[in-house]
């Protein structure tokens, strides 16, 4: 015979559960996140895509960003180099990980 | 004439004597002049035989002169750019950062955007203080795809802007359980920046189409080369809209000639001349002619009288 208290445990961790499970918030939050960052990821591109070594004729004025996009600057750079990283981020686009 | 006029032309023509020239000119006729050399050799000072500066240096009555330099304008920029990342915390970034600046500063299209953000700055600034501004510009090609700039990079700046734009909102929306505060897209330090450069160019494009305000000469020499690459020159510039009003051809050899040498030279000067009439007839042609000895700020004023024909 189940005491009130587990119960209640029982019951708070089913809560907790299809909580969790139907979170349509947390999910899309998490997707609103990963566009914005993709498309920041584009911008950097067209910005200072020569940092890669794709020429851009606009560079100069780019540069006068630099300061304010300095700290996304390094992350973009292995994300753009190393390609299995990409792919592992569209991978689970699919929601996979969820 | 128009209230701002570029002189352009082949290397060696006679752009500077020219423009200087029709600067005395305009300044005799009491209209407030200012002439600008952004030639890299900076002739001007030789000329009017003053130390001329990136200041605005008054000549003689009526008239101010200024030498702007694409490599000394790309400098202050990067300087500024240098000064503003003291904020950036990491040195690794600092460092990589630095690297970025010192390749922009060495690639070809560096110096020629300085130019082109200065002498833009000059347009609106001074436009209101004078009654005329004259451009003494680099060689043809130079010129031609400075004043080409504004189309290629308003497109550029549009589309960063919508970039940087989604981006933003969408940032906005993940932190705001899926509303976008739309604030925040203007607050943004980046958007600022690429708009007001996006205002600037604007500004400059209907500037540089205005018929009514800004047009261009063409300095030539009765020669096969200056023909041909001001013909190819005129329509690149009017495909951008920006008008072409006239054509001086510099250098004319006087009539009377003795030796067969130079009889001949004056044979084929006068076919070229021909052909001048013929390829360039919607413009305004006038001929200056040959001098016997240079221009200097001596003789300046004999020269410049002879622009009173050119209208």
């Amino acid at each position: 015979m189940l005491d009130k208290e587990k119960l209640k445990d029982i019951l708070e961790n089913l809560r907790l559960f299809f909580g969790a499970a139907t979170d349509f918030n947390r999910k899309s939050r998490s997707m609103l996140f990963k566009e914005a960052h993709n498309e920041m990821d584009e911008f950097i591109l067209l910005c200072f895509g020569d940092i890669l070594g794709i020429p851009i004729p606009t560079t100069y004025y780019s540069l006068e960003l630099l300061p304010l996009i300095a700290d996304d600057l390094e992350g973009w750079q292995q994300r753009m180099i190393n390609r299995l990283y990409v792919w592992e981020e569209k991978w689970s686009d699919y929601g996979f990980d969820a | 004439m128009n209230k701002i006029i570029f002189f352009g032309g082949k290397g060696g023509v006679g752009k500077t004597t020219c423009s200087a020239s029709y600067a005395v000119y305009s300044a005799d006729m009491g209209l407030k002049t200012l002439l600008v050399s952004t030639d890299p050799a900076h002739s001007t000072s030789d000329i009017f035989e003053k130390n001329i500066t990136d200041t605005i240096t008054n000549i003689m009555p009526n008239l101010d002169a200024i030498e702007i330099s694409g490599e000394k304008e790309s400098k202050l920029y990067m300087d500024s750019v240098r000064k503003s990342l003291k904020n950036v915390v990491s040195p690794v970034i600092v460092k990589e950062i630095n690297k970025q600046i010192d390749a922009a500063s060495v690639s070809p299209g560096t110096e020629e955007a300085a130019l082109f953000d200065k002498m833009i700055d000059i347009i609106t600034e001074k436009v209101k203080d004078y009654d005329r501004i004259i451009f003494d510009t680099a060689p043809t090609g130079h010129t031609v795809r400075l004043l080409t700039l504004p189309e290629l990079l308003g497109g550029w700046l549009e589309t960063l802007i919508s970039k940087r734009q989604k981006s933003v909102s969408l940032m906005s929306m993940a932190n705001h359980n899926g509303y976008a505060d739309k604030s925040e897209a203007e607050k943004d330090e980046v958007i600022k920046i690429l708009k007001r450069r996006l205002d600037k160019i604007n500004l400059a494009k209907k500037i540089m189409m205005d018929e009514k305000l800004l047009s261009f000469i063409f300095v030539i020499n009765a020669e096969k080369l200056p023909i041909d690459e001001t013909v190819k020159a005129i329509n690149i510039l009017e495909k951008y809209n920006i008008s072409v009003d006239g054509i001086i051809v510099n250098k004319i050899l006087p009539d009377n000639m003795q030796d067969d040498f130079w009889k001949s030279k004056k044979e084929q000067e006068l076919k070229y001349l021909e052909i001048i009439r013929e390829k360039f007839k919607e413009k305004k042609i006038f001929k200056l002619p040959m001098l016997d000895e240079d221009m200097k700020s001596d003789n300046i004023g004999e020269i410049a009288a002879k622009f009173k024909d050119f209208k």
